[in-house]
Formats: structure tokens, sequence, C-alpha cells
């Protein structure tokens, strides 16, 4: 796999691309700042890009606006953001205009390296990721008349690994069920939230994620 | 003196009808004056020189006024001065007294037009023409011996003052008058009806009711001048003089009722100016309408910190005084407390009209003015108080992600290294401690993270209020409802509001609330319910971040509202 790594402190670059050397993936570029890392995607077409978040001049979202160009323009390039903010905006984001091939995950997972590759992998297979911590907040927020109630314990796992990204198959495999079971379990919280399912394991994510972000907040013309 | 002289024109102007009336019934033998060649004629002039006594008298009073005052007296006493030498019968060293007078009819007018009109060779020109005219009257009555004079029609039988006579001297000296007069009288015409019409709109206000009519009795008396040049035998009853005469008196009468105007529309003024004691605040507004000058502007001066601000305290630059715009300072008791800025047509009759009164309703604005600057700088530090605060904080927030918590992940990473040749090494306990000491170093950058976030949310700045506000309920140990417009506002007020739902929010879990519900709403109204015990005092630092963007704040038992002016 040849992946290039955007960030802009050296520490940390290295530091990844040490754990992916060891891990044998292909580092075939390092970039400071969004425009290096565009222009080395151009040259090099790599199979995925590790972008840091922050990045120059601003320090603040050049790499979810890289990440956004680099889906745009180069389909077959899976991006994966790395962030230290538990911000599930953010990764909304990321997701909503492209919801396949990219990842948005917490910079401390970065040095577990497993957990890394699968993230890379992952995303290069056209699946998308979303970091445990940002899930696990969004389902466990206060709520007044909590709409995730009518959800068994099962189901409220399942969910949580539906909005981690993770295929049928990938949850059937990581809770030691039969793949048709995460299946059954899938359209039974579907129902009872009120979903449309989808067949499409992307849409899913990202209908997942919106519906547990967007009670909170009021529509843009709700204004009073 | 000074108290007798108003009255001195009312007593001269009621010998004058005396003599105008005697002086009709005398005329035996043809008219000798044009009061006697009708009931109408004798009314007219009698109104021309009356109407312009009785306003110079009250014109005298008004400093404003006195010099146009004076001029009308002089009108009137010459405008008189044809009665007088016509009144056979009369005193023969008056009608002598008044033939001496008659050559002066154009002085007055034309230099009531000069004076209104600054010009300068308008001035120069109506000064030496005044001056030829005065010169010429001084000689001819000293050299016209009225028997002698083949044009004679006033005073024919009269003696005069003639010391020598010299009839072919007189001749040419009636030319000089006359062609003087002429001349004088359509530069007056021209040069008043111009300043009238160019002049701008104050201007015209202030000084139309005198220069119109003063510059038509410039324009009559020229024509009269022509018509004496052209027909020296002047015969009141023929159409031309007669014409002319009507004409004279109309205009004359016209400069005392224009005068008149001017004198009460002052006394308006001046009562319209001492009221403003009673419209504390409104003293621009008052003076505009007092001069009719709307473009009246008064600025306070602030000797603490050497400024002008306006009315509500604001800075405000004194513009150098141009020929358009003056500037008049305003001092009392010896000290400047502000200045006016108004048209330049007002200048000198502005500072004259605010009496004492005006004065001191002028140093109260003037303190209103000073506390309500001070209350603004008060306002300005406290805001620029807080934005430090808020730069500050997100500085630190930048240096923890960048400093502290980079070295963190680099901890981790060797500590993750050093495990995986642990392992391969076989050291168990070696591994162990590793790993204690990962997960000592993973919990250190999450509380990292959640000092970060809590000394200032990045998400604020980069994506707005309602975002921040929805991490902040997805964290909060309470359900936080949320209505909250996606308008984005000024990044002070953004934090300002931030920092209030946090700081109502952490109240609400005080108080044992189980849900809150908050909702900010555009231009910029923010509401903050829950459903706790009663709350026993207000949010001091709530209200002091709102209070800091001149907002305000109201505080229920379970509520509290906010509302900032957002520009």
């Amino acid at each position: 796999m040849r992946v290039i790594v955007a960030d802009d402190v050296m520490l940390t670059r290295e530091g990844i691309v040490r754990l992916l050397r060891e891990a044998a993936i292909d580092v075939v570029a390092q970039a400071g700042d969004a425009n290096e890392l565009l222009r080395y995607v151009g040259l090099t077409h790599p199979d995925a890009a590790i972008i840091d978040i922050r990045m120059p001049p601003t320090h603040t979202d050049e790499g979810l606006v890289a990440a956004h160009q680099i889906r745009s323009e180069y389909p077959s390039v899976s991006v994966l953001v790395l962030s230290q903010y538990v911000e599930p905006s953010y990764a909304l984001r990321l997701l909503e205009e492209h919801p396949e091939r990219v990842g948005y995950l917490l910079k401390e997972r970065v040095y577990d390296v497993a957990s890394l590759v699968d993230a890379l992998r992952r995303v290069t297979d056209g699946e998308t990721v979303v970091d445990p911590t940002i899930v696990s907040r969004l389902v466990g927020r206060s709520r007044r008349d909590d709409p995730l109630s009518p959800l068994t314990a099962r189901e409220r796992e399942v969910l949580e690994l539906i909005a981690e990204g993770l295929s049928n198959n990938a949850i059937a495999k990581r809770l030691y069920v039969t793949e048709r079971t995460v299946e059954a379990h899938s359209k039974q919280i579907f129902q009872k939230l009120g979903l449309q399912t989808s067949p499409d394991s992307h849409r899913r994510v990202l209908a997942v994620l919106t519906y547990l972000r967007a009670p909170a907040v009021a529509k843009p013309n709700d204004v009073r | 003196m000074r108290p007798l002289a108003p009255l001195l024109p009312l007593a001269y102007a009621a010998v004058a009808a005396l003599v105008v009336s005697a002086a009709r019934g005398s005329q035996l033998e043809g008219p000798t004056t044009y009061a006697g060649i009708s009931t109408t004629a004798f009314a007219v002039d009698l109104a021309a020189g009356l109407a312009l006594l009785v306003a110079a008298s009250a014109a005298i009073r008004v400093p404003t006024t006195a010099a146009a005052g004076r001029l009308a007296v002089a009108a009137g006493v010459v405008w008189f001065a044809q009665d007088w030498e016509g009144w056979s019968g009369g005193p023969t060293l008056v009608r002598a007294l008044g033939a001496a007078a008659v050559p002066l009819l154009i002085v007055s007018p034309a230099l009531l037009v000069a004076n209104a009109v600054r010009s300068q060779w308008l001035r120069m020109a109506v000064g030496t023409g005044t001056a030829a005219i005065i010169f010429t009257a001084i000689v001819r009555a000293l050299v016209r011996d009225p028997l002698l004079d083949p044009y004679c029609w006033r005073d024919c039988v009269s003696r005069s003052l003639v010391v020598h006579a010299e009839p072919s001297l007189v001749r040419a000296l009636d030319r000089v008058w006359l062609g003087t007069t002429a001349a004088l009288g359509i530069v007056g015409l021209f040069g008043g009806c111009e300043a009238v019409i160019r002049g701008r709109a104050a201007f015209r206000r202030l000084r139309a009711p005198i220069l119109v009519p003063a510059a038509l009795a410039c324009g009559a008396t020229a024509g009269y001048a022509v018509a004496l040049l052209r027909r020296p035998l002047e015969q009141p009853r023929s159409a031309e003089y007669s014409a002319l005469f009507f004409t004279r008196a109309s205009a004359f009468a016209a400069v005392g009722a224009g005068l008149l105007l001017v004198v009460t529309r002052g006394q308006r003024q001046r009562a319209a100016v001492s009221r403003l004691t009673e419209q504390l605040g409104e003293v621009p507004n008052a003076l505009a309408h007092a001069f009719g000058d709307p473009s009246v502007q008064v600025a306070y001066w602030l000797s603490a910190s050497g400024r002008f601000v306006d009315d509500e305290g604001r800075n405000i630059d004194v513009p150098a005084p141009t020929t358009e715009r003056a500037v008049t300072p305003i001092i009392r008791s010896g000290k400047p407390v502000a200045v006016v800025m108004h048209d330049a047509s007002l200048t000198g009759s502005l500072d004259r009209e605010l009496g004492s009164a005006a004065r001191l309703a002028i140093e109260n604005e003037q303190l209103r003015a000073e506390v309500r600057a001070q209350i603004d700088s008060l306002r300005r530090s406290r805001m620029r108080i807080t934005e430090r605060g808020d730069a500050e904080r997100r500085r630190l927030e930048r240096d923890l992600h960048d400093g502290a918590q980079q070295r963190l992940l680099a901890l981790s990473f060797d500590l993750r290294l050093a495990r995986t040749a642990a392992e391969n090494d076989g050291d168990e306990r070696l591994v162990k401690t590793l790993s204690t000491a990962i997960g000592e170093a993973q919990t250190a950058l999450e509380e990292l993270r959640e000092l970060a976030h809590g000394i200032y949310p990045a998400v604020l700045t980069e994506a707005g209020l309602a975002t921040a506000l929805t991490t902040l309920a997805d964290t909060a140990p309470l359900p936080v409802e949320l209505t909250v417009t996606h308008e984005r506002f000024d990044a002070p007020v953004e934090a300002a509001l931030y920092v209030v739902v946090r700081e109502a929010t952490d109240d609400a879990v005080l108080r044992g609330a189980t849900w809150t519900s908050v909702s900010v709403a555009g231009r910029v109204t923010l509401k903050v319910e829950d459903d706790g015990v009663q709350r026993s005092r207000p949010l001091i630092h709530v209200a002091d971040r709102i209070g800091a963007l001149g907002g305000a704040t109201e505080f229920g038992p379970r509520s509290l509202r906010a509302e900032v002016p957002c520009a």
C-alpha cells in the first residue's frame, strides 16, 4: 500500500512514518502543509493520504479542506484525517460530501499501530471510519426524551459499530455472531429510529451520525 | 442718551407727520410736495417715512440690528426732507435744511445693501459714491439760490443756505449728484439681488427681508435720478414722476417693514434660545430651530481629555472654519465649554444672541456629554479586556495542542516502541510496566484535550456558535436542548454567548436541574431555562460578559435572558 503522510509537526510526522514502515506500508511522500500534500498527491497518486487536521497557516481545519479537495479531484485516493478534537461536527463535515473512502481518527489512535493499519485498510477498501470515541460521545449524550431508549443493549452496540463505519460482515466478526443476525439487528434499529435503510454502508454511517447529532440543533432557518 | 436713542426717531416721526400735513395744506399754487398731489400720495408718503422711523426705533434697541436701524433713521429723515423743503410757509431754515438733505436719498439704501453683502468691491463703490454725494450736497447747498434755479419746484420762493449763488455750478453739481445716484442705485440693485440669489439658504433667510427692499429702493432712486437727468423740470403730477414717486415710496416703506420683520424674528429667536434651559439634551435642535439653520452642530469640549465629543459622548472632529461653515466657541466663566458649527451667515449674531441661560444649558449639556464620554470609554476598555482575555485563552489552547500534546504523543509512541522491543525480548515485567505507562500517557492526553477545549473551544472560531454549543451539549452532564440560529456573529459576541451558556449550564447542574434549554435567536437574544431549584443570586460573570458588549442580562429564578447589540 502506498501512502502519503501530512503533518506540520515533524516529531509526529516522522513517528507515524516509522510506524507505517515497520508495518511494511510504503510511505511515498511526507508533506508539511496542505499545498505540499496536494502537489504530492498529484505526482504520486497514492492509495491513501494520512492528514493532520491542524496545519498552517491558521491551524484550524486546513487538513479537512485538503481532504475534501483530494476526494473530489482524485476519487481513487482514500483519506484518513487525524484530529486532536473530539468534535463530531468535523467528522460529519468530512463525511457529508464524500462518505466513502474517508476516515476521522483521534490522533492518539495512530500510535496503536494495529488500529492505524486497520483504519487504512478499511478506507482503501472503500469503507468509512469514524473514531469510536466520537461515536460513544454521540450515543452517550444526555437526552431529555432519549430516542435511543427503545433499543436493546445489543442493538445499541450494533448501532455504535454502524456509526463507526463497520460493514455488517465486520460487525459480525467483532460480535462473534453471523452476518444475518447483524442484518436483522440493523433492520430493527433503523425501524425503531424511523430511519431509511440503505444498502450503501457509508450512506448508512452518515444517516446514523446525522441522526445522533441532529435533535439538539435547530435547523438553520428555525430562527425565532 | 442710550435709553432715549430709540425714542428720537419716534419723536422725529411725529414732528415730520405734522410737517407733511402742514406742507400739504399750504399748497395753494400747485403742489410743492408729492404728498400734495393726492390723498393716496399723502398716505403713501407718510407711510414710507413712518415705517422707516418706527422700524428704526425698534431696531436700534437690539445690538444685532442697531446699525441697520441707524441707517433706517437716516433714510426716514431724508425721506421727509423732501416734504420739509416743499413746506410753503414753513420756517426758512427748516426748508433750507430739507433742500440740502434731499440729494442724500440714495445713501441709506445703498449702505444697507453694502453692509448686508460681504463684498469688498461693493463696499468700496458705495463708500466712494456716498462720499461724493455728501460732498456734492454740501457744496450745492452753499451755492444754490432757489430763486435762480430754473428747475426749482419745491422751494422757488424760499431763502436758502446760499453763501454765494452760482447757478451754472449748481447745474454741474446736480449732474454729478444725479449721475452718482443713478450709478450707486444700479450697483445697489444688482449687488443686492445677486447676493440674495446666489446666497445660501441661511443667508437668504437672515438677510433677504432687508436686502431685497433696500435693493429695490436703490433701483427706484436710480430711476428717479435718471428721469431728473433726462427731464430736469420735475412735474409731480406727470405720469412718469408720480409713478416714480409711488415706486420709491413703496420700496422705502418695504425697507421699514423688512427691518421690523427682522427685529421681531430676532426677538423670537432670543426667546427660543433662552428656552434652551428647559430643553436639556436638545441644544443642537433648539439652536438649529432658533436660527433657521438645520446644519447646526454642537461639539462639547472635554478639558480633562482634551477632545471634542457630541451629545452622546462620541468623539467628534471640529473642522477648521471655512467661508461657508463657521465655528463659534461658547465661553462660560472664561472657560470654553463647546463650539457651535453653523452656517457662516450667522456669524456674529450667534455669540451675541446666546444669553447666560443658554450658556448654562450648553454647559450642562457639556457635563452630560463628559459623563457619557467616560461611560463610553469605560465600556470600550471593558470590551478590550474581555477580548484580550479571549485571545489569550485561544493562544493557550493552541500552545497546548501544538506543544504539550505533541510531546505526549511522541512519548506515548516511544513507549509503544519500547514495549514492542520488550515483548520481543520476552521481558514480561518490563512489558507490564510499559503498558501501565502507555495507559498513563493516554489518560494524560485525554485530560489535556479536555483542558484545552475548556480553555477555548477551537470549533467556536472555525464553525461558529451553533456547532460549538452542540459539542457543549454532547458533553454536558444533563440534557441540553438547543434552538440555535446558524447565523455567524462577531467573534467577541460568539465567545461571550458560549461562555454564558457554559456558565448557565454549570449553574443548572449545581441547582439540581434535570434539563436545560438554550435558545439563541438572530441579532441576538439568548434565553436559558432549566428545572432546577430557584437561583438565589444572579450570575455575576454572565452579567459582566454581556455587559462588556454593551448588552443587558435579566435573571429569573430559573432562567436568564441576555440581549447583545450586534453590529
